[in-house]
């Protein structure tokens, strides 16, 4: 084994991370005895309805793909028998599985929504979200538009594109008030979108942290972070501090190179996310002295970022609030939802960088100084693999050396061979003059 | 009907002797709500990109994944029999072709293009006001484009040629609810799919003489038990074919490249962008847009009534996510209600043996119903 390079160490703040992310589970799975509502979606604004809870299907079908293979399977399969496509996404095969099932992994009851409200997304399987508990019990569903074109950017089709958004937001908060019984708290829900805009700040510091060589954290130590704020809600003072301090301990890590892997000599970035049922490649990576910078999608909280001409990279829009520009005093519902959607209706999230700024991977390569580029290509999930080879053809042309594997979805281990897995990165590895540094 | 066949067997060599005959432009496009009628308005000739279904050679490099049909768009773009496209339009709809659309463009960015948000809330409030909008931007990059403003006369007249295929189609269908239908399946699929590839008002003269050929046809009475076909959109009437052959008829479909194409009008209003955005809002709900207020399981329910099926093939393009996420629910309402059904996955090619092996055992299922009927 040869000698460490630099010190590595835990990061402390990641206890905090853990707990707030247990506190949230919990706050699903208790859902239904508190008599509160839960909801298959993701909103910013559903904070402002003190008895709901919302909950997406990814975060369900990863975990349980991470959980138990066995019983992943077993709903994937009840969801093929009623009707789904086998090569459709193993997030939504797990969740709603389980829900045809009737039970969770550790055989509670599922517990199911009594909503749906809108997770849209350029991918398909998105803008489909929710419809499975819809048609399974009759619960009202609301739609938005996620409003996408190629091309230049028009403030013209953007501002009737945003207007439809602001009308839409505000019909559907209405009209859960009406069916539900329930006051949406104004107040609550302008307080959050003021403090919550604070996390992108700290989210896009933590981000060009890890430009530095050696990188102070991990796609892993990331993962550990990426959703809070987004998927996983929590008290929005309480997320904005732990992004602080993540943000603290990152520049004091960076400050006295302290290294995710103590003997960094590869960087290699990934495009969306990993087989959630088998992160410890991950570690294997590091025997190499490799580590991963993480993609796009693990740096979503820092919002849309750029390279600058200067060579910097830096957020795409300026100011404060979800990295978008607050030009108003926010005093109303709908001044808090023009602040929340901005004013460019597209191009908000990673996503659509593989529509609009095509290019954007390869800036993000060369602002991580990435050597390598390991890009899945997901069988079942249409939104995790559509422009994955053309993205891996231009970072090849750039120089970036490029490993594809093959695997049914993020959530789905049917066709990932781990093995084969394994050897794939012993060969790529050493096809570019690296041994493993340890074993 | 041999006309129909021939055209669309021979689609690419119609459309460059329509532009050497025209002088005119030709623009393809991907997904069946990219509105015809502005294009045709301005004088090009909109032409829906259908896949061959054989065996793909050269996507590999750029796509993985893919539906067969997105993939066999691109290949053939590769090979060059899609030389005779001037524009690409991308009206929103499915990923895959998105995908096809932009890679097709990464190869060949000299050809004009567009993309059309087509709202995913096809039935929301301000959605209309979206569509329209973006029509609107539309309509100025297609008049930039061929140097010339399309005026209300224009559209007027492209939404009478539109309206009439529509109407002519719909008559065409109605033929197939007789318990003896003087027109097959694949007879039917050939027009609709042809039309998707031809000049609209070269094809409405055909179809009339057609339909007046039709009405002194002889009712056939050996086409056997009675089918409805739900699922991904095809581009070929093998499987019509071979349902024939199987002593059976698709009598009724419920497919993007099929009746869906053409079962609603333009109402004429004064804003004729409006009218176009209500048009394609408001046509039978794809299977990626049928995501709140469920339409297409009582629309189906409908069709199979008005036609008289008597079972229903749900044949999906392997790796649709639209038709692969959408499915649960057809299945449960045809359950419910005790309507047969068949499912199977079509790949780049149909399999032809296994598939004729399953849709005959499904088929003489069947045949018991026709005794007690």
């Amino acid at each position: 084994m040869s000698k460490q390079k630099w010190e590595t160490r835990p990061l402390e703040v990641w206890n905090k991370a853990k707990e707030m992310r247990a506190k949230w589970q919990k706050s699903i799975d208790t859902a239904s005895s508190e008599r509160v509502l839960l909801a298959q979606g993701n909103c910013q604004w559903s904070i402002g309805f003190p008895a709901l809870r919302v909950i997406e299907d990814n975060p369900v079908g990863a975990m349980m793909a991470n959980k138990s293979d066995e019983f992943a399977r077993v709903s994937r399969l009840a969801g093929e028998i009623i009707g789904w496509g086998r090569e459709i996404c193993g997030y939504q095969l797990n969740c709603w599985g389980a829900m045809y099932l009737g039970h969770q992994i550790d055989g509670s009851p599922f517990p199911l929504r009594d909503l749906v409200i809108p997770f849209s997304d350029p991918c398909d399987q998105h803008t489909k979200r929710g419809q499975a508990p819809m048609d399974y019990s009759p619960i009202p569903r609301f739609q938005e538009n996620y409003p996408l074109y190629t091309g230049p950017q028009d403030p013209n089709r953007d501002k009737t594109m945003i207007e439809d958004k602001v009308y839409t937001t505000l019909y559907i908060i209405a009209e859960i008030e009406r069916i539900f019984g329930q006051k949406f708290d104004d107040e609550r829900f302008v307080a959050s979108v003021k403090v919550s805009g604070g996390i992108t700040p700290y989210a896009q510091e933590v981000s060009r942290f890890m430009q530095h060589i050696p990188s102070p954290l991990s796609q892993k130590d990331l993962y550990s972070f990426y959703t809070l704020g987004g998927l996983t809600k929590g008290d929005p003072g309480e997320t904005v501090a732990i992004w602080k301090a993540l943000r603290d301990e990152v520049e004091w890590r960076v400050q006295n190179n302290i290294a995710a892997v103590g003997n960094e000599r590869f960087r290699w970035m990934e495009a969306h996310p990993p087989p959630w049922h088998f992160l410890k490649y991950y570690r294997y990576m590091e025997k190499y002295g490799a580590v991963c910078i993480g993609s796009q999608y693990s740096h979503m909280m820092a919002g849309p970022m750029e390279l600058k001409k200067d060579g910097t990279w830096g957020p795409r829009f300026s100011g404060g609030g979800f990295g978008r520009t607050i030009d108003r005093p926010i005093k109303t519902r709908e001044d808090a939802i023009r602040v929340m959607l901005g004013t460019e209706a597209r191009g908000h999230r990673f996503k659509d960088d593989e529509v609009i700024r095509p290019w954007a991977l390869d800036d993000f390569a060369k602002a991580y100084k990435a050597d390598g580029a390991i890009l899945p290509l997901w069988r079942c999930g249409v939104g995790c693999t559509v422009t994955r080879k053309e993205q891996g053809l231009r970072l090849s042309e750039m120089g970036v050396r490029v490993l594809h594997y093959e695997g049914s979805q993020p959530g789905d281990r049917t066709d990932l061979d781990e093995n084969r897995l394994f050897d794939q990165l012993d060969v790529w590895m050493e096809s570019q003059g690296l041994r493993k540094l340890e074993d | 009907m041999e006309r129909f066949h021939e055209i669309l067997q021979n689609r690419h060599e119609y459309a460059r002797a329509w532009k050497k005959k025209t002088g005119g432009k030709v623009i393809g496009y991907y997904e069946p709500y990219m509105p015809e009628e502005i294009v045709y308005a301005a004088g090009a000739l909109p032409v829906r990109l259908l896949s061959q279904h054989e065996p793909d050679d050269t996507t590999d490099r750029q796509m993985y994944g893919n539906c067969a049909c997105s993939r066999d768009i691109l290949n053939q773009f590769i090979k060059g029999r899609y030389d005779y496209i001037d524009g690409l339009i991308n009206a929103e709809g499915c990923q895959w072709m998105l995908n096809a659309f932009q890679t097709t463009l990464n190869n060949q960015p000299e050809l004009f293009n567009h993309y059309i948000f087509v709202p995913d809330y096809v039935d929301g409030k301000t959605s209309k006001d979206v569509m329209r909008s973006e029509l609107v931007v539309f309509k100025k990059a297609v008049e930039n484009w061929m140097g010339k403003p399309i005026n209300d006369s224009d559209l007027d007249r492209a939404i009478e040629v539109y309206n009439t295929n529509r109407r002519l189609m719909r008559q065409v269908y109605e033929l197939r609810r007789a318990d003896n239908p003087v027109v097959l399946g694949s007879e039917a699929m050939e027009m609709v799919l042809a039309s998707q590839v031809m000049d609209k008002t070269e094809m409405n003269k055909i179809l009339e003489d057609a339909i007046a050929k039709l009405a002194n046809r002889k009712p056939r009475t050996d086409t056997g038990v009675r089918l409805m076909l739900v699922g991904s959109p095809t581009s070929d009437v093998a499987l019509e074919e071979l349902v024939e052959s199987l002593g059976a008829n698709v009598v009724i479909d419920e497919v993007c490249t099929g009746s869906c194409y053409f079962w609603n009008e333009v109402i004429p209003q004064t804003n004729r962008l409006m009218a176009i955005s209500l048009r394609y809002l408001g046509r039978p709900h794809c299977a990626l847009k049928d995501n709140n207020w469920r339409r297409r399981p009582a629309h189906i329910h409908q069709l199979y009534e008005d036609y008289q099926a008597q079972g229903v093939i749900i044949a999906k393009q392997i790796y649709c996510h639209p038709h692969g996420t959408d499915n649960p629910l057809i299945w449960k309402i045809l359950r419910e209600r005790n309507i047969p059904f068949h499912y199977f996955e079509r790949d780049m090619t149909l399999p032809y043996e296994e598939t004729r092996l399953r849709l005959e055992a499904f088929i003489n299922m069947l045949k018991p119903m026709l005794v007690l009927k």
